[in-house]
């Protein structure tokens, strides 16, 4: 069957002063997926996210979303997204009622009854303005008003952000599967790796503005390895191993994030007289600290 | 940092030296400036020396009252805008006593006020050889200072801290003008003002600190500054409760510009246009009161003033920002909410002008109904005074209530309606300006600010060189080829302008081909409108060389220019 692209962005940099916020980014999403992003704060998961519903313009490379040009065509893709922010910038002014027939009239789709239901579950008052609201209740009515119309493309920055455990784990989860499973896209970014890891059918990892890794996520994690390993001698540095990204412990045993081929992950191992004492899949998280290079990265034994 | 108290000046110097040299600028320029255009009208003493005094007001008042929050600690938005979270409270925790909390942000502000004012007093003193005051000035400013700040921080009532500043320089106002004595001395402190400047800031810095302590063990709310600037208040927005329509995009944008600008903006005129009445009728009673006791009429000038600046108050004040462009912590943003809503950017620049546009109309149709109706109604000759002052005062604004009557009474009922039409336009044209502005500026900060200091320097130097040419002044110089130079430049940056913005709103798509063709239409209605609106004033075109003739005309274009201009420019913040 022939997947429909919703999302597709081409080499895409972009810089804010000196700083490089995007390098030559590409990412692309299919109908009925749930795109997680990952990455440390400044990565540029919020700069690609604003690409895509042209809060950005394409500096270089280039962004369409269902084929159109989100800074040309703002109708033709927002009429067709639901959007989360991060600040949950909502005008305070109004209420909740008022939020949703507002949203309501730019969305044709825009489905009462859910809208009530998702209401009645947060326990919102409509009668209450935004500005009287809690950040974690701001981040719930901005939920409603983003996936009441049943955008065909659902785009949540840090929608975990301000929600207690229970909303996370038993609401948010619960509407990013019904979106998907509707035939509709959620692009979500997060840095609860735990959280990526229990929604996501993809994962895309950016790194100082790089994508650093993308794939189905359990492509990623069968990639990835994680083995304590044995070595006769002791070690002050960790040993260069084929495929290991990163290494942690010290002397005689080590814990291994590698990738690759396992048999030359083996031999390279054996050449320095180590052994795998176990070995299981790696986390998300494991790998995400190993390819951010934030546990100690593997250096030429002296 | 050696101790907490030099970190602390530290960080006041990185927060205030930006503005500190800008106001030093602005005094300098601005006192030289002053001294300059004022001498020039008259080369003899008198004229100089009310030129001094012209200068020496131009410094005092650039580093008063109104700017006493050179610091930002209390999150004004002045100069260079919002600073990065530096509100007073944001101080609280940290590990120091209250006094030195209050005493070091308080003390360096007030010094620098005061040091800025004697820099630029000196520097005038050099360059002008005139004496200008030191200490009698710098003393007032820095109270001033440590008593506005106390205002400020040690409470969080906005009604009092707006009361007790008032009553702080109402006071050394007053003491001021007791003491003023004209040149050379200007003013004439007697140690016990020095002593009481003196105790006004002592207590002013006590009541800080006994508010401060309060707030920061929570006996008390913070005084918290605004955290953004880009709306109306709350009480304003939420006079009117009406349903936002669910059946049309267009119908809930024109419900969200009503609610959030555009009622807030007509019910201010409609509540200006209630006032000026009652300030007409309460300062002639008023007078009639006071006329037992003093000769002259004292506050029928009040009603004179407020009826001459209400209408352009109102269109400097109210017609700006249409679309919303948010300030925070520095930073100046279009609303996200606002920009991911499927709306075209130029059907929102559009609806957002409309309806900003038309509430302005009606606040500035009903304040000037209340000062025609005022004027008219209420008898400003109660007393039958001659009193020179009150009648020139009066003058303005009973000779334009004769100039429109007769205008107007002129003109055949076609012509009202074109001057209605033209009128209208051109309030919906400076709108559309100062929301494309605000946008542009958000945007392109620093290229705004170069472009607009440029402006303004040739501009004072060609005032300068009128009034330098007027006078015999220095050598000859061709400034009516300058002038025509620049009414020919401007006239051509209008076409490019529009040419260039044409082509980029094109090749973006922001306009679509519907939407350009309306513009070019009511841009040619306009057209014809103006021309005969300049006919039924009296100017004939058919008179006048070629040159001149399209001069005139060049107005016409105003409304294409502006709607390009203002899609273009919120297409510019809305996608950055």
């Amino acid at each position: 069957m022939g997947q429909t692209t919703v999302v597709d962005v081409n080499d895409l940099s972009r810089s804010f002063g000196s700083k490089r916020a995007l390098d030559g980014v590409s990412f692309h999403a299919t109908a009925g997926q749930v795109y997680g992003l990952v990455g440390a704060n400044g990565a540029g998961k919020t700069t690609l996210i604003k690409h895509l519903l042209g809060l950005l313009r394409a500096a270089t490379g280039s962004v369409r979303v269902f084929g159109l040009d989100p800074v040309r065509d703002p109708v033709g893709v927002l009429g067709r997204v639901g959007y989360l922010s991060e600040e949950r910038e909502l005008p305070e002014w109004m209420r909740i009622d008022e939020l949703m027939a507002y949203t309501h009239a730019f969305h044709p789709t825009w489905d009462v009854t859910y809208a009530r239901e998702l209401i009645d579950t947060f326990a919102l008052d409509p009668a209450k303005k935004i500005k009287d609201l809690s950040k974690g209740m701001r981040a719930q009515a901005g939920l409603v008003a983003a996936v009441a119309h049943r955008p065909a493309l659902l785009i949540l920055d840090e929608p975990s952000s301000g929600l207690d455990a229970v909303v996370r784990r038993d609401i948010l989860d619960a509407i990013v599967r019904t979106v998907a499973d509707d035939g509709r896209t959620v692009i979500f970014s997060s840095h609860l790796l735990e959280e990526v890891e229990r929604m996501s059918d993809h994962v895309t990892l950016i790194h100082n503005g790089r994508v650093t890794l993308s794939g189905p996520l359990d492509e990623v994690r069968r990639g990835y390895q994680r083995s304590r390993v044995r070595f006769a001698e002791h070690f002050e540095q960790p040993p260069v191993l084929v495929g290991a990204l990163a290494m942690e412990g010290g002397g005689r045993t080590w814990s291994v994030v590698h990738s690759g081929s396992l048999e030359q992950f083996h031999h390279s191992l054996l050449a320095f007289g180590g052994e795998v004492v176990d070995s299981r899949d790696a986390t998300l998280e494991e790998i995400f600290l190993a390819r951010a290079g934030r546990t100690r990265q593997p250096v030429e034994a002296v | 940092m050696r101790s907490p108290v030099v970190a602390m000046l530290w960080e006041n110097w990185r927060l205030i030296r930006a503005e500190a040299a800008w106001r030093l600028s602005l005094s300098i320029v601005g006192g030289l400036a002053a001294f300059v255009v004022v001498a020039a009208a008259a080369p003899n003493q008198a004229t100089r020396d009310f030129s001094a005094s012209v200068a020496l007001f131009v410094l005092i008042s650039l580093n008063f009252m109104v700017w006493v929050a050179i610091a930002k600690l209390k999150g004004g938005r002045l100069m260079d805008g919002y600073r990065p979270g530096f509100p007073l409270y944001l101080l609280y925790t940290r590990p120091l006593r209250t006094t030195v909390l209050v005493a070091v942000p308080m003390v360096s502000q007030a010094a620098l006020g005061a040091a800025v004012y004697l820099v630029s007093a000196l520097v005038l003193r050099l360059t002008l050889d005139y004496p200008f005051p030191l200490l009698s000035v710098a003393a007032p400013i820095a109270a001033a200072h440590l008593a506005y700040n106390a205002a400020d921080w040690a409470t969080r009532s906005k009604a009092v801290q707006w009361l007790a500043s008032t009553a702080a320089i109402g006071t050394l106002g007053a003491i001021a003008a007791r003491r003023w004595q004209g040149w050379p001395t200007f003013f004439d402190f007697s140690s016990t003002d020095y002593a009481f400047m003196a105790a006004m800031s002592v207590a002013s810095f006590g009541v800080t600190v006994a508010g401060v302590a309060r707030q920061r063990h929570g006996s008390a709310p913070a005084a918290t500054p605004r955290v953004a600037v880009g709306g109306f208040p709350d009480w304003l927005v939420d006079r009117f409760q009406f349903r936002c329509p669910t059946s049309s995009a267009t119908r809930a944008q024109v419900w969200f510009d009503l609610r959030s600008s555009g009622l807030p903006v007509l019910t201010l005129g409609v509540g200006l246009a209630i006032v000026i009445p009652l300030v007409f009728v309460a300062t002639t009673q008023l007078d009639l009161v006071l006329s037992r006791f003093i000769t002259q009429p004292a506050t029928r000038l009040v009603a004179v003033v407020v009826a001459v600046f209400s209408v352009p108050t109102v269109l400097i004040l109210l017609a700006g920002n249409a679309f919303g462009i948010r300030a925070k912590q520095g930073r100046t943003y279009a609303s996200a909410f606002e920009a991911t809503q499927a709306c075209g950017t130029a059907r929102m620049a559009g609806l957002k002008v409309l309806v900003r546009s038309v509430c302005l109309l009606g606040a500035l149709l009903a304040v000037g109904t209340s000062i025609w109706t005022s004027a008219s109604v209420i008898p400003f000759d109660v007393l039958g005074d001659n009193d020179t002052l009150i009648e020139k005062s009066r003058a303005p604004l009973s000779g334009w209530m004769r100039a429109i009557r007769s205008g107007v009474g002129a003109m055949s009922a076609d012509e009202v309606l074109m001057l209605a039409f033209v009128t209208c336009t051109l309030v919906a044209v400076m709108v559309a300006w100062r929301a494309a502005d605000a946008a542009l500026r958000a945007r392109y900060q620093r290229r705004q600010r170069i472009a607009g200091s440029v402006l303004l320097l040739y501009a004072l130097v060609l005032g300068l060189l009128a009034v330098a040419g007027e006078r015999g002044i220095g050598p000859e110089i061709p400034l009516g080829a300058i002038l025509e130079a620049t009414k020919w430049i401007a006239a051509v940056a209008m076409v490019l302008a529009t040419g260039y913005l044409s082509w980029n709103v094109f090749e973006e798509r922001l306009l679509t081909l519907r939407q350009a063709s309306s513009a070019i239409l009511f841009s040619a209605a306009f057209g014809m409108a103006w021309v005969t609106v300049l006919g039924a004033t009296g100017v004939s075109l058919a008179g006048m060389p070629t040159t001149d003739a399209a001069w005139m005309r060049s107005p016409a274009l105003l409304p294409l220019l502006v709607s390009l201009l203002a899609p273009w420019s919120l297409s510019r913040v809305r996608h950055t």
